[in-house]
């Protein structure tokens, strides 16, 4: 069986523990958030080599007070960054901790994902600066808690970029060719 | 070949000026020129040494990473070659060596050091724990017997400890590699908590130490604790029900050891696929040592019971000798301070007690002090010679005796048929009232109780009814004498023998007169009088 660490970030309160909540198993509370700063979930995904068990680090949002230890995100093989569509500010955060995630966990795939398209009316991060992400060579997903829209997708680009690499271990492949 | 034809038909192409292997040459130039030039090119640059390495080394990094990536061939072919080079750097220039490795090397001394005090605090604490206990003792005689090492032993059957769960974890992303419980355990989904074991070790290590050489290794929560050893690519964590001995941290140290050596090649290829590590298992097994904590108790209770009796039965074993002794030495002192007993041999053994020594006849009877002792008399072999001691205490005892004795001897005589006390008798009565008072006061200073019995008697004439009557009325007169002179009338007690206590080896012809007579007899403890 293959498992595979994945990191989950962004800035606080975009919705990440939302995002996936019904989609993973889970057997820590939301005060492990909090406490230790990391909630770990689990993730099975069904591929032609057998099943997949993506091991969800969820990291505690950044704001003023809290950053995300490089400790926790050493080892992944792949994250997701996670934006708020109606908060700008979330943008510029996942922009950041980009760099850093790179810096910590090497030239991983990961997937971009623009929370709360349910509210699309309302959003602050423009059409045009989700398509910049996009010529960067960046997987960017559209998805929403509410409906549940885009997250299977989310997991699915993720870990089909991150079997490629597990493949050809391409240490170069910094981003999920669309 | 097939150029051939073509070369013929060249030649016999009449050309102005020319050589026909010229035009040859030409069309050859011309076909197949810039090929030519292309082979001449590869051909110097493969004959260039300079140009060679400089291709090479544009694809060197590339290859290796491609070769590594592969297999490991190229780290067993460069081993040799980099033990080599270690070796004549350090050989050329050891301080070279040294300034890379003094970063660290202090806070890895400081480590190892740590670690072995620790381990060392721990074993010293547990040995003293142990030198007293009746388990340590059978242990060390297991060891002795089946020559194992003590820590075997103490592995395989201290009872106080239980592992529960043992997780594999690669250190690097957390992810659970393999996983081993007893039966009936109730586990949560383990990798999850591979995964959160591993986020709180970063959140501990980043929170507290702020050191990345620092690890978290025990985590004790109610009656479980959970051991963690770490290795250089993967963490081996225990969860321990009970109180596990020290020898158990060196054991899950050995079976990391172990891992890392034989799943050296899966660990570097590792990508996730934790199947390479199902081969882990039995090693894993072995961890789970221990036994039930609950079985424990029991047997515990049964080795606290045995100890319990067998020091109640020391204790009481000391308790009876002591006493014995002391009853012994009790009785010795006792003796001793006895007037009237010269002690010159006490003597102790196993079958029982000797005493020898001097008594006076006057002196207490030590039959009875021996009883008093509570040592058993049939126990207790006596030898007394007699002697005369010398106490006041027995010099009053005597006078009281040799008045008794003078007072027995004192007769008073009457007439015949008559209880008159004639006047010659009454010398007699006077020195009769003095010893009665000597007596009296001598008894007071011994403390002897004692009652004077007045008996009359009568000679053998005359009916016995008359001689009965007669010899009371003497008694009487006697009595009435004696208390008339001031003498306390309690002190007497009066007796008619009649003629039933006659005088003997006297002359016949004095016998009838010498039986009219009343005589004193000391009554040593008398029955109080009604």
């Amino acid at each position: 069986m293959i498992q595979k660490k994945v990191c989950m970030v962004g800035a606080f309160g975009v919705g990440k523990t939302s995002l996936v909540s019904r989609y993973v198993r889970s057997i820590f509370s939301e005060k492990y958030h909090t406490t230790i700063g990391v909630k770990i979930d689990k993730k099975v995904l069904a591929s032609d080599k057998g099943d997949i068990t993506l091991v969800l680090w969820d990291l505690a949002g950044e704001d003023a007070l809290t950053t995300v230890r490089p400790a926790h995100l050493r080892g992944s093989s792949g994250y997701i960054l996670v934006i708020d569509g109606t908060r700008r500010n979330s943008l510029d955060v996942a922009l950041d901790l980009q760099r850093r995630a790179a810096d910590a966990a090497g030239p991983v795939p990961f997937v971009v994902v623009i929370n709360k398209a349910d509210l699309r009316d309302g959003w602050e991060v423009k059409q045009a600066e989700a398509d910049e992400l996009a010529t960067r060579g960046w997987t960017v997903i559209e998805t929403s808690a509410k409906t549940g829209a885009g997250v299977e997708e989310m997991f699915g680009a993720l870990t089909r970029a991150m079997m490629r690499a597990h493949h050809v271990n391409d240490s170069k492949a910094g981003a999920v060719a669309g | 070949m097939s150029t051939a034809p073509s070369a013929r038909e060249l030649e016999r192409d009449p050309k102005p000026n020319g050589d026909p292997s010229e035009g040859y040459v030409r069309l050859r130039e011309l076909l197949v020129g810039p090929e030519q030039a292309r082979l001449e090119e590869l051909q110097r640059r493969l004959d260039d040494r300079q140009l060679r390495t400089e291709d090479i080394s544009q694809v060197v990094a590339e290859a290796i990473a491609l070769r590594v990536r592969r297999d490991r061939g190229l780290q067993h072919t460069l081993n040799p070659l980099v033990e080599e080079a270690v070796r004549i750097s350090v050989a050329r220039n050891p301080e070279l060596l040294t300034n890379t490795l003094f970063p660290i090397i202090g806070a890895a001394v400081r480590k190892a050091v740590a670690h072995a005090l620790r381990g060392l605090v721990q074993s010293v604490n547990h040995t003293l724990e142990r030198s007293f206990s009746v388990e340590a003792l059978k242990w060390r005689f297991e060891a002795l017997r089946t020559g194992k090492p003590f820590g075997a032993i103490v592995l395989a059957r201290s009872v106080r400890y239980r592992v529960e769960q043992v997780f594999l974890i690669h250190r690097e992303t957390g992810l659970l590699l393999h996983h081993v419980a007893r039966p009936q355990q109730v586990v949560q989904d383990s990798e999850l908590v591979s995964g959160m074991l591993t986020a709180i070790q970063d959140f501990i290590r980043d929170s507290f130490t702020g050191s990345p050489m620092q690890e978290l290794e025990t985590i004790e929560v109610g009656e479980f604790n959970l051991w963690v050893q770490h290795g250089p690519t993967a963490i081996l964590a225990a969860v321990v029900s009970g109180t596990p001995p020290p020898e158990l941290r060196h054991a899950l140290q050995r079976t990391l050891e172990e891992i890392h050596n034989r799943f050296a090649a899966q660990f570097s290829a590792f990508q996730g696929d934790t199947s390479a590590f199902i081969g882990t298992e039995p090693l894993l097994a072995e961890c789970l040592l221990g036994r039930q904590p609950r079985a424990a108790k029991q047997s515990h209770g049964f080795f606290t019971t045995a100890v319990i009796v067998t020091t109640l039965l020391v204790a009481a074993a000391i308790f009876l000798l002591v006493r014995r002794e002391s009853r012994w030495d009790k009785l010795v002192n006792r003796l001793r301070a006895e007037p009237g007993i010269v002690l010159t041999g006490a003597e102790e053994s196993w079958r029982g007690y000797r005493l020898t020594g001097l008594r006076d006849p006057l002196s207490d009877d030590p039959e009875k002090l021996i009883s008093a002792s509570g040592i058993d008399p049939g126990k207790v072999s006596v030898r007394w010679e007699p002697y005369v001691s010398l106490d006041p205490k027995f010099d009053v005892s005597r006078r009281f005796l040799s008045e008794r004795d003078a007072l027995e001897q004192q007769v008073l005589r009457f007439p015949v048929n008559s209880a008159q006390i004639g006047l010659e008798q009454l010398v007699k009565l006077d020195d009769i009232e003095v010893h009665l008072i000597n007596l009296q006061q001598n008894a007071n200073s011994i403390g002897q109780r004692f009652a004077i019995d007045i008996r009359g008697h009568a000679d053998p004439t005359g009916s016995e009814e008359k001689n009965a009557t007669l010899s009371q009325a003497r008694a009487d007169a006697v009595l009435n004498a004696l208390v008339t002179r001031g003498l306390p009338r309690e002190m007497f007690r009066t007796e008619a023998l009649g003629s039933r206590d006659p005088v003997r080896r006297a002359a016949q012809a004095d016998i009838t007169e010498l039986n009219r007579r009343v005589s004193f007899h000391v009554i040593l403890s008398p029955e109080p009088p009604r």
